[in-house]
């Protein structure tokens, strides 16, 4: 189930596959995939399936048919590494753009892009370093502010936990909404995440199994947890 | 005439122990051996005699001794770091005296890659290294060749290895040397243990020579007994109001060692010894495993060299560092433990013939119990064993790398070898075939990825061709694992130590809390260090680590019903059971003291409902298994929440609907069937094994810490273990390495074996049911930390306050 949220004078659905839809622009936003990491692990002698790309390509294909998006925006970090860009990786790539070649792909370049190289260029990507704008929102990789408009970025891999105790926490990626900044959840399965401090007023979207669900973010209490920490006497 | 080594002895007014001339000559007659005593004396040279007297019995013409040093003869392994400077000198004091061309030196973690290089051209005569450093020589192919020369192996501090992965994965590394060197002489040294033959028999096999180190040690316990015990005791108190006593104790004596039990209670020791005696500053200091090495260094100097008061401490100094300067022991906080307090207790009068003094902090009235039955178990000698593991496969993976890249084994030899050790001696050919497996096509979801190799396959040939997998898993070698700690530096620069990630990621900027002694600004993290500066306003927080809190021995548990059990009879024997007599009192009026054959459960009303406690003193993990299974088993009679409180005693269901259960009601409750299969129901025991596969994870090479210096090429292969086993239990269900992060959260985190002897005994005792009216002594500190998780801390502590008051007066009443 698909959440909702009006932002930057713009009505955007939080999709749980993990993409921003802009039906208004037909526009797909998505981040951080980092495809050909689990060949850069294996070929480390870590292995890794590659199954976990081809199910993202999957689930990619499949919301790009329900939207029926025109467009598709990148934020970044689309391929992991160097090494990553094996023959099978490429492939497999490269057959998911002959299907999609109707659309419109913009990547802004990403940390890891920089290391790993751009698309081949016969796939048609319009790469951007920097900030990409498209009013009222402008995208960019990295999280910052921008006065020209609603920033919306990705690189953090922002991710919620619910409850701390042991064997009981609930938690998962998640859309982080500021202000004037947004922050996409990696789209990419074989990924980390890194753990939000939200500040009062920001919305956090938690992605679930099947469903984005919005979490009250209510300032944290200063009361000591047991096991975290301990007043001193 | 006496030979040069016992010249030695004499040389210094020393007299050989019994002990230690039984030792050389078995050395001598080829055999070998676990030397054991409670404390360190006089160990070391019962070993290291052996060699030396060998070597001067082949070698008797002093005129034909070479200026060089001789070639490797003996390899020393030691579990810390910490303990190789002072073993290796300790080890080079007679020879320098007897100028025999020998020579020692360290090969750790520490040791620069310029000398390990120098090493590997020409060992010393002996090397003192960890099992890691062991393991990683192992990956070498040139090292069977230079170890041609070697003896003997002694393994120093065997029961801190054994039961632990490093202890399985020393087993294997004397496996290979053992294949290499069939006349091999294995020692081990070890600390009193409740399972000593299963020790020598793990380390050395079926012959192996048990030696008691017999020497008689004075040792004196007491306690510091407060001039009012607290009727109602609860743990949230970590024993400071008996610090002006502790202080006095501290001014009686030069040096002292002050243990408490866990890394966070040494911090709030410290600060409060501190700010007692702002005279003490330079004279004080901090020591705990997540302190930098560099702090702890000057900090073990300056005890060497008596020039320091008192170090706060935990486990860290636990082991068998000799501060011979160190008068006193004193221990804040239960003992937990027969054979660790004896441990802590031998820090102090190291010298021969010296008492060794442990004075007694009790945090609360009950461990006044605790420590009279410790007293009584030391004098029984009733100790605690240490399990070996079985079959762990990550170390598995791990040592099979390590012997495919150092030159690369045949498939039926490496089984035999594999097979030899104790761990792996029931190694099923399901699990071996899926090892092979893993490390060569990387298991079931691979097969369709045949260009992936960690280690290459030539018929029943296994080696590791690509010197990038050589790097890394080089990297990776090691088993210590500890939860993901980050490190902590100043923003001025100046690394502090190590703190879990957990306790960082509760922090905001701005937060302070206590670290090394230091009151700290938290600023920011990135990546994995927490930057901080010194605080300027008051700090309130201490880092709590996930290791902290040892449960109470099974042993230990024993010994306190045994104390009960004479109280409940009206013995108060010793003068701790005499100081907690009038709590035991109380306990004995509004409800009863258990028998060591019963088993008290205790029902009682309070404002904020209904509390069971049930009092079966199995030790805090074991009730956590139990309290959640009885929660989870009431449930299914019919719905309904509880909230579940435990500590090493008991546990205590508190919910808002009474429950109807007699004794057989009861005993069905803790009947031990099922006892996995409905613990698995209850427990999100995936998330838990989710988390015990971090260590699984990097032991087996998945996953690399990532040091200073790895380069990028480490940064594109960082993931998180939690995604691994994702990746695994989604796409590769069969891996056998999931299996084992299920088996070790059943095995070792919910402690399953205590959990069912509690839920078998449960089944034996008479179970003793009270309605009382008020919280007795036993349940206070259950329901203090239930209440704990209920309200703020303002009125947590109110409440706590009024309800003492309203108990005590309740007892002065009667």
């Amino acid at each position: 189930m698909n959440a909702a949220i009006r932002w930057g004078g713009e009505d955007l659905v939080l999709m749980p596959e993990r993409a921003l839809w802009w039906p208004r622009e037909r526009t797909l936003f998505i981040a951080d995939p980092h495809f050909g990491k689990a060949s850069t692990f294996r070929s480390a002698g870590i292995p890794v399936p590659e199954l976990a790309h081809t199910d993202d390509l999957a689930r990619l294909d499949d919301i790009l048919r329900r939207t029926d998006a025109q467009r598709l925006v990148v934020l970044g970090d689309f391929f992991h590494a160097k090494i990553g860009r094996t023959a099978a990786t490429l492939e497999a790539l490269e057959a998911w753009r002959v299907r999609q070649r109707e659309l419109e792909i913009t990547l802004v370049l990403g940390n890891h892009d920089r290391h790993a190289g751009p698309p081949p260029a016969e796939w048609d990507f319009a790469c951007v370093a920097g900030a990409h704008g498209l009013a009222p929102f402008v995208c960019v990789h990295e999280p910052r502010e921008c006065a020209e408009g609603f920033v919306l970025s990705g690189h953090i891999h922002p991710s919620y936990q619910l409850g701390e105790a042991i064997g009981r926490g609930l938690g998962g990626p998640c859309f982080h909404f500021g202000a004037r900044g947004a922050t996409l959840p990696a789209f990419g399965t074989f990924t980390g995440t890194h753990r939000m401090k939200p500040e009062p007023g920001d919305r956090i979207f938690i992605i679930g199994p099947d469903a984005v669900v919005e979490v009250s973010t209510v300032a944290r209490t200063r009361r000591p947890v047991r096991g975290r920490g301990r007043r001193l006497a | 005439m006496k030979n040069p080594w016992e010249q030695w002895f004499r040389q210094r007014k020393w007299k050989p122990f019994p002990f230690q001339k039984a030792t050389w000559a078995a050395h001598l007659a080829g055999e070998s051996g676990l030397i054991h005593a409670p404390t360190g004396l006089g160990k070391t040279y019962a070993v290291w005699g052996g060699p030396v007297l060998e070597w001067l019995a082949e070698n008797p013409a002093r005129g034909d001794w070479s200026k060089t040093p001789e070639p490797l003869r003996v390899l020393w392994l030691t579990p810390l770091r910490a303990l190789a400077n002072d073993t290796a000198e300790s080890l080079r004091a007679p020879l320098a005296d007897l100028q025999m061309p020998w020579s020692v030196e360290l090969r750790t973690g520490d040791t620069s890659s310029s000398v390990r290089q120098r090493q590997r051209v020409r060992f010393p005569t002996a090397l003192i290294t960890t099992p890691e450093s062991l393991s990683l020589l192992l990956t070498h192919a040139d090292t069977r060749e230079k170890f041609a020369t070697l003896r003997c192996v002694i393994v120093d501090e065997w029961h801190e290895l054994l039961g632990s992965k490093r202890g399985v994965q020393t087993e294997l590394c004397l496996a290979r040397l053992r294949r290499w060197l069939p006349a091999l002489r294995v020692w081990g040294l070890s600390a009193t243990l409740g399972n000593l033959a299963q020790a020598a028999e793990v380390l050395i096999g079926g012959n192996a020579r048990l030696i008691p180190a017999d020497v008689k040690k004075r040792f004196m316990l007491k306690t510091l007994l407060p001039r009012n015990v607290g009727r109602f005791p609860w743990a949230g108190h970590v024993g400071l109001n008996l610090l002006p006593a502790v202080i006095r104790q501290i001014e009686k004596r030069k040096t002292t060692l002050l243990f408490t039990n866990t890394r966070s209670q040494t911090e709030i020791w410290f600060q409060a010894l501190l700010t007692a005696r702002p005279d003490w500053a330079d004279d004080i200091a901090l020591h705990h495993g997540s302190i930098g090495r560099e702090v702890r260094e000057v900090v073990e100097h300056r005890l060497r060299a008596g020039t320091i008061r008192c170090v706060v401490c935990t486990a860290s100094l636990d082991l068998g560092v000799d501060f011979s300067p160190v008068e006193q022991v004193i221990q804040v906080g239960g003992p937990k433990g027969i054979a660790r307090m004896l441990q802590r207790a031998g820090r102090s009068g190291h010298q021969p013939g010296a008492v060794s003094r442990i004075v007694c902090v009790p945090a609360h009235a009950l461990e006044m119990v605790e420590f009279s039955a410790v007293r009584d178990a030391i004098d029984l000698g009733d100790m605690e064993a240490r399990e070996p593991l079985v079959n762990p496969l990550d170390v598995l993976v791990q040592h099979l790398v390590t012997l495919a890249l150092g030159g690369g084994f045949l498939r039926a030899e490496a089984l035999e070898e594999i097979r030899s050790t104790h761990a792996y001696r029931s190694l099923s050919d399901g699990d071996w075939e899926w090892v092979l497996d893993f490390i060569t096509r990387g298991g079931e979801s691979l097969r369709a990825y045949p260009q992936f190799h960690r280690v290459q396959r030539e018929g029943d040939f296994f080696s590791v061709e690509q010197p990038l997998i050589a790097r890394f898993h080089r990297m990776s070698i090691g088993t210590i694992t500890s939860d993901a700690s980050m490190v902590v530096k100043l923003m001025k620069g100046g690394y502090l130590g190590t703190i879990e990630e957990g306790f960082i990621a509760s922090l905001r900027g701005g937060d302070g809390f206590s670290f090394a002694g230091r009151r700290l600004e938290f600023v920011r993290s990135r990546e994995m260090t927490a930057f901080v500066r010194p605080a300027k306003k008051a700090v309130r927080r201490v880092p709590q680590w996930l290791g902290g809190a040892m449960p109470l021995s099974t042993q230990l548990a024993r010994a306190v019903r045994r104390k009960l059990g004479e109280a409940k009879s009206g013995n108060f024997v010793s003068a701790e059971m005499r100081a907690v007599q009038p709590v035991l009192k109380i306990q004995a009026a509004w409800s009863v003291i258990p028998a060591p054959d019963e088993l008290l459960i205790e029902g009682t009303a309070t404002r904020e409902g209904l509390h069971y406690f049930v009092y079966p003193f199995a030790g805090r993990l074991a009730h956590e298994g139990l309290a959640t299974l009885t929660a989870h088993r009431l449930g299914r009679m019919s719905p309904r929440t509880f909230s579940l409180t435990m500590n090493d005693y008991g546990f205590a269901l508190s919910t808002p609907q009474p429950l109807a259960l007699d004794a057989a009601g009861w005993r069905a409750l803790l009947s031990p069937e099922r006892l996995v299969e409905d613990l698995l129901e209850c427990l999100n025991s995936t998330e838990l094994a989710r988390r015990k596969f971090r260590e699984i994870a990097r032991i087996a090479g998945l996953i690399f810490q990532g040091y200073p210096g790895a380069g990028k090429t480490t940064r594109q292969l960082q993931a998180s273990s939690g995604l691994f086993f994702d990746v695994f239990a989604k796409y590769d269900p069969s891996n056998r390495l999931l299996d084992q992060a299920r088996r070790e959260v059943i095995e070792q985190q919910l402690e399953v074996r205590r959990l069912r002897d509690a839920m078998e005994s449960a089944q034996r005792m008479t179970p003793v049911l009270r309605e009382t009216e008020r919280l007795t002594p036993l349940a206070f500190p259950l329901w203090a930390m239930w209440m704990q998780g209920q309200v703020s801390t303002e009125k947590w502590a109110d409440r706590i306050q009024r309800m003492t008051e309203q108990l005590d007066a309740a007892a002065n009443a009667k």
